[in-house]
């Protein structure tokens, strides 16, 4: 099932009577049978977007289509989707039996039937032997995982996730994330998922879209949009630690930061911002290139070692100075207090005009 | 399947269109049926006599003929009998005293409640717990089983003297055994809870008493709850009827309830005069819904806490 | 420090305390004590030797005693079921209306604060016979006219007219308790309920009551408590007769009175006070049913 969104835009009124546009004009295609994270910072848009394919928020303007089948004017019902919700939502007077088989019950589901794919479905997340056992007696995974099977149960055409893992502790949230990539692969099904961890969004979506502000900023590959971003906010939202942002200049066809030249370019003169992901650094072993820091502090961890420096350009004996990180290789053996020469490895390194937009 | 889908969204809108006319259909019986009542007691108190005897019952009147005798008649003065040189119904005098019982009972309620629900909220003493949990239990035992005892008191204390009863004693009688509720110290101890504990700590670093800290700070930021409290506990004695009925030897020392019932019945004939009997209860209606709707929201929210329960 | 506090202590809850024990603890312990008197006149302080039992058995043997049981138990069993169940439904519509929520619910919350003698009064002429309201209205239905409260009034006929009216009266408390427990329950099950394709009365039965049983449960027990009590709605309606016929609807209260109103004759003080005793009892038995069905049924 592909959902197809066209000039979607939700407005809510706020209590001051201000407009805020949580969803402004989207147009966005989710392709049939992918596993897509849509992310972003809360008050992105995100939750509203998977809501409005929900059915629970009505957009104020365009349309929704499942396949050729508009939808946008359905109640959440006829619309044939499983939501699973932030905080479950699991019904705490029922079993996870009662639960799992509700939506089936509704939906008038041979009484056979429903058992059989009430147990189907707790196969399928590995909760046959919970069948009994109320909410409050389960761990918050196991909660996630009924809240799933209930979602899935009724073999909607669409299956949305509403922050998944968000309250599930560190441990749980690898296991979680594992579980719920191969259930969309035995399923197959269309799923959507909203997070702002863009850790989980990379290592699970098929693709990914990032939202800012009710706009969509990028939508592709977790790889594409992270080697590609068309702007500094996707650059700077994807990428742990975050990308290095530096104020830079265009002169002659050379790229200056504080005076040095870190590469050449075929841009026009012009003051830009350089993003260079922390592991986009080479050292320059031969010191013959002009890039040039003190390195501040080193942080090892075995792999790989951070070297954390001044961003140039500040003010000696400033306090709380900012700083960038690098990441080298741990055979380099640096301590804090040398002077370290760095080339760039270009595909790492991206241009911005200061409006934040990538160069052209 | 998405003919399906596409086909119910028509019959989903008609559906919600059908049910929310349904609600307000049904919302309006109820609205009719509770204002019934209430106008019924108003239409009636302003016919005559021969109106209100009409077959089918007059059910609109137009102003022009309202008839205001009814609550005339009410402040005319008796004529003969044992009330002779008294108003019909004294409701100036029943007003009075319900009022002064009213403010009495709140003044001491509130301050009882207030100093309890400091104790429970904010010291710890041995005991403390059982001794909540107790008062709260009383809260469910039927305050009727109190009463035959706490008649023999009041008789005792010398209030209930069947010749000689004071305006005073009857007050007191009326008031002194309602100075205390369990539930307005349940609720104001839960407000109390909820004031940071770092609150008391500095105004004891500042060198405050607890007594101080009690008047200055607690009750001032408890104040939406302790008025609450007020307004619940003065309506209370509106709707007093058996124990003042109990303990007051003379009809002008009771309050409006008791004034209210059997007043317009002729005992010699049994006939009731139904216009002035409403007309009445119209005048003991009006102030407490005056009072309702000025301080709507602090009642409301007092009356549905107490259903949460505690 | 420690033992300072514990004095403190108890001085800020004497005045409540002193108040307590005098008029609340004392006269609960003392109806006991005086429903085994025999032959007690209270104002002279005056008994005979020894206890009996024989206050009860005269109270329980009476003929109005049992009239009186049947019409608070009926006033109980039937009018609060039925009050709940409207409630709820009005609650529940309430709710679906957020906008004028407000202002229904104001209206509906009238009858709490008015005095109950009065709008009694009111629903007596409503209920007149001869050019009542009540009549009129079924008149239009085709259905003759009945005495419902008056002389000629049968049982069924002046219960019935009781109960409405009681019905009324205590409608306006569990539609505002049941409407701010609805907003309590998490918007998310309704929601998922929306995804589950659950139909209103889907909803209603297998979320809303479930979810607010603890408060019904709640509410049902102490409705059922307070209409043990019913006095004061027999005296709107009926007046001191107490039924269209002198005691018809005599309630256990009622009856609690009208000995404790005769304290010169000898002993019926001591009716008054088993009679008392005996609803306590019933009252109790309902408080600790509630407390086992709820620690038992309720938990999630």
């Amino acid at each position: 099932m592909e959902i197809r969104m066209e000039k979607l835009t939700k407005i809510f009124i706020s209590k001051d009577k201000k407009e805020v546009r949580a969803v402004d004009n989207v147009d966005l295609t989710i392709p049939t049978g992918k596993l897509i994270g849509l992310l972003g910072p809360s008050g992105c848009g995100k939750s509203t977007t998977l809501y409005l394919i929900a059915g629970l928020l009505r957009q104020t303007e365009g349309h929704i289509y499942f396949d050729e089948d508009e939808v946008s004017e359905m109640p959440p019902e006829k619309r044939g989707i499983g939501l699973v919700f932030q905080n479950y939502a699991l019904y705490p007077h029922m079993t996870v039996r009662e639960n799992i088989l509700f939506p089936l019950q509704n939906l008038k589901v041979e009484k056979e039937e429903a058992k059989q794919r009430t147990y189907e479905m707790a196969e399928l997340v590995g909760l046959q032997e919970m069948l009994d056992r109320k909410p409050k007696e389960l761990s918050g995974g196991q909660q996630q995982r009924v809240a799933i099977a209930r979602a899935l149960v009724k073999k909607p055409r669409v299956l949305l996730l509403d922050e998944p893992l968000s309250n599930l502790d560190a441990r749980l949230r690898l296991q979680t994330r594992e579980e719920i990539k191969r259930i969309q692969r035995e399923t197959g099904i269309t799923t959507v998922f909203v997070t702002h961890d863009q850790e989980e969004a990379m290592s699970i979506s098929d693709e990914i879209v990032v939202m800012k502000d009710g706009l969509i900023q990028q939508m592709g590959e977790p790889q594409d949009v992270y080697d590609f971003p068309t702007n500094l906010f996707v650059a700077k939202f994807l990428g742990n630690p975050q990308i290095n942002v530096f104020d830079g200049e265009i002169k002659n066809k050379k790229i200056y930061i504080d005076d040095m030249i870190v590469s050449e370019t075929k841009f026009p003169d012009q003051k830009i911002i350089i993003g260079i992901r922390p592991e986009g650094f080479n050292i320059d072993a031969e010191e013959k290139s002009q890039l040039v820091f003190d390195v501040n502090l080193v942080e090892t961890i075995g792999r790989d070692t951070t070297l954390i420096i001044d961003m140039p350009g500040q003010e000696a004996g400033l306090l709380d100075k900012k700083s960038f990180k690098v990441i080298v290789d741990a055979s380099y053996r640096i301590g804090s207090g040398h002077k370290v020469h760095f080339t760039v490895k270009p595909d790492k390194m991206h241009l911005f005009d200061l409006n934040g937009e990538l160069l052209k | 399947m998405a003919e399906v889908f596409v086909k119910n969204e028509k019959s989903y809108k008609t559906k919600k269109i059908l049910f929310t006319i349904g609600v307000y259909v049904f919302l309006g019986l109820v609205t009719i049926s509770v204002l019934i009542p209430f106008y019924w007691m108003i239409i009636t108190s302003l016919k005559t006599q021969t109106m209100i005897e009409q077959v089918p019952p007059i059910i609109f009147l137009k102003p022009n003929d309202w008839q205001i005798n009814n609550y005339r008649m009410l402040f005319e003065l008796v004529a003969s009998g044992p009330r002779r040189g008294e108003p019909l119904f004294p409701f100036f005098t029943y007003m009075g005293n319900t009022i002064l019982v009213s403010v009495i009972t709140t003044i001491g309620t509130t301050i009882t409640t207030i100093l309890a629900a400091y104790a429970f909220a904010r010291l710890t003493f041995k005991g403390r717990d059982i001794v909540f949990a107790i008062l709260l239990s009383t809260m469910m035992i039927p305050g009727e089983i109190f009463i035959l005892t706490n008649f023999l008191t009041v008789y005792k204390l010398g209030w209930y003297d069947i010749f000689n009863q004071t305006y005073s004693d009857a007050i007191l009688a009326m008031t002194i055994p309602f100075m205390t509720s369990v539930f307005y110290t349940f609720y104001l101890r839960q407000t109390f809870k909820q004031i940071p504990n770092e609150l008391y700590f500095a105004a004891k670093v500042d060198g405050t008493t607890d007594f101080q800290y009690l008047w200055k700070i607690m009750v001032p930021v408890a104040m939406p709850t302790i008025v609450t409290i007020v307004i619940l506990n003065s309506m209370g004695a509106w709707n007093a009827y058996i124990w003042p009925q109990m303990v007051t030897a003379k009809d002008s020392y009771r309050l409006v309830s008791n004034g209210l019932r059997g007043a317009f019945t002729d005992t010699s004939t049994g006939r009731t005069d139904f216009g002035q009997q409403m007309a009445a209860a119209v005048l003991v209606t009006v102030p407490l819904l005056i009072v309702f709707f000025t301080f709507r929201k602090q009642i409301m929210r007092g009356v549905s806490r107490s259903g949460i329960k505690g | 420090m420690e033992k300072k506090n514990n004095w403190r202590a108890w001085l800020y809850l004497a005045p409540m305390l002193i108040l307590m024990i005098v008029f609340i603890f004392y006269p609960l312990f003392n109806a006991f004590v005086i429903s085994f008197y025999k032959d007690y006149q209270p104002l002279l302080n005056q008994r005979a030797a020894g206890i009996t039992f024989t206050n009860y058995t005269f109270v329980w043997n009476n003929y109005f005693f049992k009239a009186a049981l049947k019409n608070t138990f009926v006033l109980a069993f039937v009018s609060v079921p039925v009050s709940i169940v409207l409630s709820l439904l009005i609650a529940v519509a309430l709710n679906s209306i957020p906008k004028v929520k407000a202002f229904f619910q104001t209206v509906f919350f009238l009858p709490y604060v008015t005095n109950g003698i009065a709008v009694g009064m009111a629903f007596a002429v409503i209920f007149n016979k001869n050019y009542g309201l009540f009549n009129a209205f079924l008149d239009w239905f085709g259905i003759e006219a009945y005495d419902w409260i008056g002389s000629t009034a049968t049982w069924g006929r002046q219960i019935t007219a009781l109960m409405i009216f009681t019905i009324w009266d205590s409608l306006a408390f569990k539609i505002l308790v049941f409407a701010s427990g609805l907003t309590n329950i998490d918007k998310q099950y309704y929601d998922a309920a929306k995804i589950d394709a659950a139909s209103r009365s889907t909803v209603f039965k297998r979320i809303t009551v479930p979810l607010l049983s603890p408060l019904i449960l709640y509410i049902s027990i102490t409705s059922m408590i307070g209409a043990l009590k019913a006095y004061n709605s027999v005296i709107g309606l009926f007046g001191d007769k107490l039924g269209g016929k002198p005691r018809d609807m005599i309630t256990i209260v009622a009856f609690v009175y009208q000995y404790r109103a005769q304290y010169a004759n000898i002993g019926y003080y001591s009716y008054a006070a088993a009679a008392a005793v005996t609803l306590f009892l019933i009252t109790l038995f309902f408080s600790a049913l509630q407390a086992i069905v709820s620690r038992k049924r309720i938990h999630y």
